[in-house]
Protein backbone atom coordinates (compact mmCIF):
# COMPACT_ATOMS: atom_id res chain seq x y z
CA UNK A 1 0.00 0.00 0.00
CA UNK A 2 1.17 3.78 -1.08
CA UNK A 3 1.59 6.47 1.13
CA UNK A 4 -1.57 7.92 -0.82
CA UNK A 5 -3.54 5.06 0.11
CA UNK A 6 -2.42 4.61 3.59
CA UNK A 7 -3.96 7.90 4.01
CA UNK A 8 -7.34 7.70 3.08
CA UNK A 9 -7.62 4.62 5.55
CA UNK A 10 -6.01 6.41 8.12
CA UNK A 11 -7.32 10.47 7.41
CA UNK A 12 -11.31 9.54 8.04
CA UNK A 13 -10.37 6.64 11.44
CA UNK A 14 -8.31 9.49 13.18
CA UNK A 15 -11.37 12.39 12.42
CA UNK A 16 -14.19 9.82 13.38
CA UNK A 17 -12.18 9.42 16.88
CA UNK A 18 -11.53 12.95 16.97
CA UNK A 19 -15.35 13.73 16.47
CA UNK A 20 -16.53 10.74 18.33
CA UNK A 21 -14.16 11.56 21.66
CA UNK A 22 -15.35 15.37 20.88
CA UNK A 23 -18.61 14.62 21.12
CA UNK A 24 -18.32 12.48 24.60
CA UNK A 25 -16.26 15.12 26.10
CA UNK A 26 -18.43 18.11 25.76
CA UNK A 27 -21.55 16.07 26.74
CA UNK A 28 -23.79 16.03 23.34
CA UNK A 29 -23.95 12.85 23.31
CA UNK A 30 -27.87 11.96 24.25
CA UNK A 31 -27.50 10.48 28.14
CA UNK A 32 -31.35 9.22 27.53
CA UNK A 33 -31.90 5.65 27.34
CA UNK A 34 -32.10 4.09 24.34
CA UNK A 35 -34.90 2.70 22.30
CA UNK A 36 -34.87 -0.77 23.69
CA UNK A 37 -33.88 0.02 27.45
CA UNK A 38 -36.62 3.08 27.49
CA UNK A 39 -39.36 0.21 25.97
CA UNK A 40 -38.61 -2.23 28.31
CA UNK A 41 -37.69 -0.21 31.46
CA UNK A 42 -39.53 3.06 31.03
CA UNK A 43 -42.50 2.23 29.35
CA UNK A 44 -43.10 -1.85 30.06
CA UNK A 45 -41.65 -1.06 33.82
CA UNK A 46 -39.35 -3.93 34.12
CA UNK A 47 -36.67 -3.78 36.69
CA UNK A 48 -33.27 -3.57 35.39
CA UNK A 49 -31.05 -6.64 36.09
CA UNK A 50 -28.28 -5.90 38.35
CA UNK A 51 -25.40 -7.92 39.41
CA UNK A 52 -24.13 -8.77 35.37
CA UNK A 53 -21.08 -8.56 33.88
CA UNK A 54 -20.30 -4.93 33.73
CA UNK A 55 -17.47 -4.62 31.58
CA UNK A 56 -13.71 -5.34 31.93
CA UNK A 57 -13.48 -0.89 32.46
CA UNK A 58 -16.15 -1.24 35.38
CA UNK A 59 -13.52 -0.71 38.10
CA UNK A 60 -12.48 3.01 36.33
CA UNK A 61 -16.37 4.05 37.44
CA UNK A 62 -18.42 6.80 35.45
CA UNK A 63 -17.57 9.88 33.76
CA UNK A 64 -17.26 11.50 30.53
CA UNK A 65 -13.30 11.06 30.49
CA UNK A 66 -13.92 7.36 31.43
CA UNK A 67 -16.38 6.77 28.92
CA UNK A 68 -13.95 8.78 26.08
CA UNK A 69 -10.95 6.24 27.18
CA UNK A 70 -13.06 3.05 26.76
CA UNK A 71 -14.68 4.34 23.24
CA UNK A 72 -10.69 4.70 21.90
CA UNK A 73 -9.44 1.83 24.04
CA UNK A 74 -12.58 -0.15 22.04
CA UNK A 75 -11.67 1.52 18.58
CA UNK A 76 -8.39 0.41 18.56
CA UNK A 77 -9.25 -2.89 19.82
CA UNK A 78 -11.34 -3.28 17.20
CA UNK A 79 -9.13 -2.19 14.59
CA UNK A 80 -6.75 -4.95 16.13
CA UNK A 81 -8.99 -7.93 15.64
CA UNK A 82 -10.28 -7.06 12.31
CA UNK A 83 -6.84 -6.18 10.97
CA UNK A 84 -5.94 -9.76 12.44
CA UNK A 85 -9.11 -11.51 11.84
CA UNK A 86 -8.81 -10.53 7.89
CA UNK A 87 -5.25 -11.04 7.57
CA UNK A 88 -5.65 -14.54 8.81
CA UNK A 89 -8.52 -15.16 6.59
CA UNK A 90 -7.37 -13.46 3.32
CA UNK A 91 -5.72 -15.11 0.23
CA UNK A 92 -2.49 -13.88 -0.31
CA UNK A 93 -1.91 -11.88 -3.53
CA UNK A 94 1.40 -10.55 -5.19
CA UNK B 1 -30.63 -2.35 21.26
CA UNK B 2 -27.78 -3.89 22.82
CA UNK B 3 -30.06 -6.34 25.33
CA UNK B 4 -28.14 -6.89 28.58
CA UNK B 5 -27.42 -10.15 30.46
CA UNK B 6 -30.73 -11.15 32.94
CA UNK B 7 -33.17 -10.00 30.58
CA UNK B 8 -34.32 -13.28 27.91
CA UNK B 9 -34.31 -16.91 29.27
CA UNK B 10 -32.07 -18.43 29.06
CA UNK B 11 -33.30 -20.94 26.05
CA UNK B 12 -33.95 -18.17 24.24
CA UNK B 13 -30.16 -17.54 24.61
CA UNK B 14 -29.28 -20.94 23.72
CA UNK B 15 -30.55 -21.12 20.80
CA UNK B 16 -30.06 -18.05 19.40
CA UNK B 17 -26.12 -18.80 19.86
CA UNK B 18 -26.41 -21.84 18.24
CA UNK B 19 -27.76 -19.69 15.23
CA UNK B 20 -24.91 -17.14 15.34
CA UNK B 21 -22.26 -19.53 16.01
CA UNK B 22 -23.35 -21.25 12.78
CA UNK B 23 -23.96 -18.20 10.66
CA UNK B 24 -20.26 -17.05 11.76
CA UNK B 25 -19.09 -20.29 10.34
CA UNK B 26 -20.56 -19.71 7.01
CA UNK B 27 -19.54 -16.08 6.91
CA UNK B 28 -15.84 -16.99 7.48
CA UNK B 29 -16.30 -19.92 4.71
CA UNK B 30 -17.85 -17.26 2.39
CA UNK B 31 -15.18 -14.82 2.74
CA UNK B 32 -11.98 -17.05 2.80
CA UNK B 33 -12.92 -18.26 -0.89
CA UNK B 34 -12.67 -14.69 -2.06
CA UNK B 35 -10.86 -12.53 0.48
CA UNK B 36 -7.78 -10.75 -1.23
CA UNK B 37 -5.50 -9.45 1.61
CA UNK B 38 -5.37 -6.23 0.12
CA UNK B 39 -8.44 -5.00 1.40
CA UNK B 40 -7.63 -6.42 5.32
CA UNK B 41 -6.62 -2.27 6.19
CA UNK B 42 -10.10 -1.82 4.67
CA UNK B 43 -11.54 -4.11 6.74
CA UNK B 44 -10.21 -2.71 9.83
CA UNK B 45 -10.60 0.31 9.54
CA UNK B 46 -14.36 0.26 8.23
CA UNK B 47 -15.03 -2.41 11.91
CA UNK B 48 -13.33 0.21 13.31
CA UNK B 49 -15.29 3.31 11.95
CA UNK B 50 -18.59 1.26 13.03
CA UNK B 51 -16.97 1.00 16.57
CA UNK B 52 -16.73 4.57 17.07
CA UNK B 53 -20.42 5.95 15.23
CA UNK B 54 -22.16 3.55 18.05
CA UNK B 55 -20.81 5.26 20.48
CA UNK B 56 -22.12 8.64 20.05
CA UNK B 57 -26.13 8.40 21.31
CA UNK B 58 -28.41 11.07 19.25
CA UNK B 59 -31.50 12.36 21.10
CA UNK B 60 -34.94 10.33 19.92
CA UNK B 61 -37.02 12.12 23.10
CA UNK B 62 -37.85 10.37 25.33
CA UNK B 63 -35.00 8.00 24.21
CA UNK B 64 -32.05 7.82 21.88
CA UNK B 65 -30.29 5.79 19.46
CA UNK B 66 -27.48 5.24 17.36
CA UNK B 67 -25.97 4.15 14.46
CA UNK B 68 -25.83 -0.10 14.08
CA UNK B 69 -24.36 0.51 10.12
CA UNK B 70 -25.32 -3.44 9.31
CA UNK B 71 -26.99 -2.33 6.12
CA UNK B 72 -24.23 -0.22 5.28
CA UNK B 73 -21.55 -3.06 6.00
CA UNK B 74 -24.08 -5.30 3.77
CA UNK B 75 -24.23 -3.21 0.72
CA UNK B 76 -20.45 -2.42 1.05
CA UNK B 77 -19.02 -5.59 1.35
CA UNK B 78 -21.82 -8.13 1.34
CA UNK B 79 -23.72 -9.48 4.11
CA UNK B 80 -21.04 -12.00 5.17
CA UNK B 81 -18.43 -9.18 5.39
CA UNK B 82 -21.21 -7.02 7.62
CA UNK B 83 -21.87 -9.83 9.53
CA UNK B 84 -18.10 -10.37 10.76
CA UNK B 85 -17.99 -6.79 11.41
CA UNK B 86 -21.20 -6.80 13.22
CA UNK B 87 -19.41 -9.71 15.24
CA UNK B 88 -16.31 -8.27 16.30
CA UNK B 89 -17.85 -5.17 17.21
CA UNK B 90 -20.42 -6.59 19.27
CA UNK B 91 -17.95 -8.81 20.99
CA UNK B 92 -15.64 -6.03 21.92
CA UNK B 93 -19.24 -3.83 22.86
CA UNK B 94 -19.89 -6.79 25.22
CA UNK B 95 -16.38 -6.97 27.12
CA UNK B 96 -16.86 -3.20 27.70
CA UNK B 97 -20.37 -4.06 29.24
CA UNK B 98 -22.12 -2.31 26.43
CA UNK B 99 -24.53 -6.10 25.92
CA UNK B 100 -24.92 -9.23 27.70
CA UNK B 101 -22.20 -11.85 27.05
CA UNK B 102 -24.76 -14.58 27.40
CA UNK B 103 -26.51 -12.15 25.04
CA UNK B 104 -24.55 -11.77 22.19
CA UNK B 105 -26.56 -14.07 20.49
CA UNK B 106 -29.43 -12.39 20.95
CA UNK B 107 -27.66 -9.53 20.00
CA UNK B 108 -25.91 -10.64 17.26
CA UNK B 109 -28.58 -12.16 15.08
CA UNK B 110 -30.97 -8.47 15.87
CA UNK B 111 -28.04 -6.70 14.89
CA UNK B 112 -26.13 -9.31 12.41
CA UNK B 113 -27.90 -11.65 11.15
CA UNK B 114 -31.47 -10.39 10.43
CA UNK B 115 -29.67 -7.02 9.68
CA UNK B 116 -26.91 -7.59 7.51
CA UNK B 117 -29.31 -10.03 5.08
CA UNK B 118 -32.74 -8.26 4.99
CA UNK B 119 -30.64 -4.90 4.52
CA UNK B 120 -28.49 -6.30 1.75
CA UNK B 121 -31.97 -7.87 0.69
CA UNK B 122 -33.70 -4.74 0.61
CA UNK B 123 -31.08 -2.56 -0.77
CA UNK B 124 -30.40 -4.42 -3.91
CA UNK B 125 -34.20 -4.70 -4.80
CA UNK B 126 -34.30 -0.72 -4.40
CA UNK B 127 -30.84 -0.37 -5.83
CA UNK B 128 -31.90 -2.63 -9.34
CA UNK B 129 -35.41 -0.39 -9.71
CA UNK B 130 -33.46 2.85 -8.59
CA UNK B 131 -31.13 2.53 -11.40
CA UNK B 132 -33.60 2.25 -13.93
CA UNK B 133 -33.99 5.84 -13.28
CA UNK B 134 -30.80 7.44 -12.16
CA UNK B 135 -27.68 6.89 -11.86
CA UNK B 136 -25.55 4.21 -10.08
CA UNK B 137 -24.24 6.34 -7.30
CA UNK B 138 -27.65 8.45 -6.64
CA UNK B 139 -29.17 4.75 -6.37
CA UNK B 140 -27.02 3.10 -4.09
CA UNK B 141 -27.27 5.96 -1.64
CA UNK B 142 -30.66 6.31 -1.87
CA UNK B 143 -31.53 2.89 -1.91
CA UNK B 144 -28.89 2.08 1.45
CA UNK B 145 -30.42 4.67 3.45
CA UNK B 146 -34.24 3.40 2.70
CA UNK B 147 -33.28 -0.09 3.70
CA UNK B 148 -31.28 1.02 6.91
CA UNK B 149 -34.48 2.85 7.74
CA UNK B 150 -36.77 -0.42 6.95
CA UNK B 151 -34.40 -2.69 8.84
CA UNK B 152 -33.85 -0.48 12.21
CA UNK B 153 -37.67 -0.72 12.39
CA UNK B 154 -37.74 -4.10 11.75
CA UNK B 155 -35.06 -5.41 13.99
CA UNK B 156 -36.75 -3.67 16.68
CA UNK B 157 -40.38 -5.33 15.93
CA UNK B 158 -38.21 -8.74 15.56
CA UNK B 159 -36.17 -7.87 19.35
CA UNK B 160 -39.69 -6.39 20.49
CA UNK B 161 -41.48 -10.08 19.38
CA UNK B 162 -38.17 -11.79 21.37
CA UNK B 163 -39.13 -9.47 24.36
CA UNK B 164 -42.49 -11.36 24.24
CA UNK B 165 -40.91 -14.42 26.15
CA UNK B 166 -40.15 -12.00 29.05
CA UNK B 167 -42.89 -11.85 31.82
CA UNK B 168 -44.04 -8.23 31.41
CA UNK B 169 -43.78 -7.60 28.00
CA UNK B 170 -47.10 -7.12 26.16
CA UNK B 171 -48.14 -5.87 23.15
CA UNK B 172 -48.29 -1.94 23.57
CA UNK B 173 -44.66 -2.25 24.68
CA UNK B 174 -43.88 -4.17 21.58
CA UNK B 175 -45.92 -1.35 19.94
CA UNK B 176 -44.04 1.39 21.87
CA UNK B 177 -40.45 -0.10 20.91
CA UNK B 178 -41.21 -0.51 17.46
CA UNK B 179 -42.61 3.11 17.47
CA UNK B 180 -39.41 4.59 19.14
CA UNK B 181 -37.20 3.16 16.25
CA UNK B 182 -39.35 4.83 13.59
CA UNK B 183 -37.59 7.67 14.41
CA UNK B 184 -34.16 6.31 15.40
CA UNK B 185 -34.59 4.66 11.84
CA UNK B 186 -34.37 8.28 10.61
CA UNK B 187 -31.28 9.09 12.25
CA UNK B 188 -29.57 5.64 11.34
CA UNK B 189 -30.63 6.20 7.47
CA UNK B 190 -29.06 9.94 7.63
CA UNK B 191 -25.86 8.90 8.90
CA UNK B 192 -25.84 6.04 6.59
CA UNK B 193 -26.20 8.40 3.72
CA UNK B 194 -23.45 10.45 5.37
CA UNK B 195 -20.75 7.51 5.60
CA UNK B 196 -21.64 5.88 2.51
CA UNK B 197 -21.75 9.53 0.86
CA UNK B 198 -18.01 9.71 1.90
CA UNK B 199 -16.81 6.25 0.18
CA UNK B 200 -18.74 7.16 -3.08
CA UNK B 201 -16.64 10.10 -3.25
CA UNK B 202 -13.66 9.04 -1.94
CA UNK B 203 -13.64 4.84 -2.79
CA UNK B 204 -16.28 3.61 -4.61
CA UNK B 205 -14.41 0.45 -5.73
CA UNK B 206 -15.27 -0.62 -1.71
CA UNK B 207 -19.04 -0.88 -2.64
CA UNK B 208 -20.04 -4.34 -3.51
CA UNK B 209 -23.06 -2.78 -5.51
CA UNK B 210 -21.29 -0.62 -8.18
CA UNK B 211 -19.60 -1.30 -11.40
CA UNK B 212 -16.48 -0.38 -10.05
CA UNK B 213 -16.42 -2.56 -6.92
CA UNK B 214 -13.16 -4.31 -5.69
CA UNK B 215 -14.83 -6.20 -3.01
CA UNK B 216 -18.40 -8.05 -5.54
CA UNK B 217 -16.76 -11.28 -5.11
CA UNK B 218 -16.75 -11.05 -1.81
CA UNK B 219 -19.74 -10.23 -1.54
CA UNK B 220 -21.83 -12.57 -3.78
CA UNK B 221 -24.89 -14.82 -2.02
CA UNK B 222 -25.00 -18.34 -3.26
CA UNK B 223 -28.75 -18.03 -3.70
CA UNK B 224 -28.69 -15.28 -5.58
CA UNK B 225 -25.47 -14.50 -8.20
CA UNK B 226 -24.70 -11.36 -7.98
CA UNK B 227 -26.59 -9.21 -10.54
CA UNK B 228 -24.40 -6.02 -10.74
CA UNK B 229 -21.53 -8.29 -12.01
CA UNK B 230 -23.32 -10.88 -13.88
CA UNK B 231 -25.59 -8.63 -15.55
CA UNK B 232 -23.71 -5.32 -16.23
CA UNK B 233 -20.33 -7.54 -17.76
Amino acid sequence: MNRKESLKYTIPLVLVIIIVTSLILLGMASQNPDGFEWALFDFAGLTEPEGGFAGIWAFLGEGVFVNAFVGIVGIIAVLIIGYGFFRLTSRKTE
Amino acid sequence: MHVPDGVFPLWLQIIMYIISGLMLFVSVKMINRKFDDKLVPYMGVLAAVIFAAQLVNFPVPPSSGHLVGATLLAVMLGPWGGMLIIGMVLFVQALSGDGGLLTYGVNFFNMGIFSCLVGWALALILFKGLKKITDEKKSVLISTSVASFIVTVSAAFVLGLELLTVTGFGISALYAITLVHVFIGIGEALLTFVILLYFVKAKPQVISFLKESEVSEMARVPIAPFPTQEIER
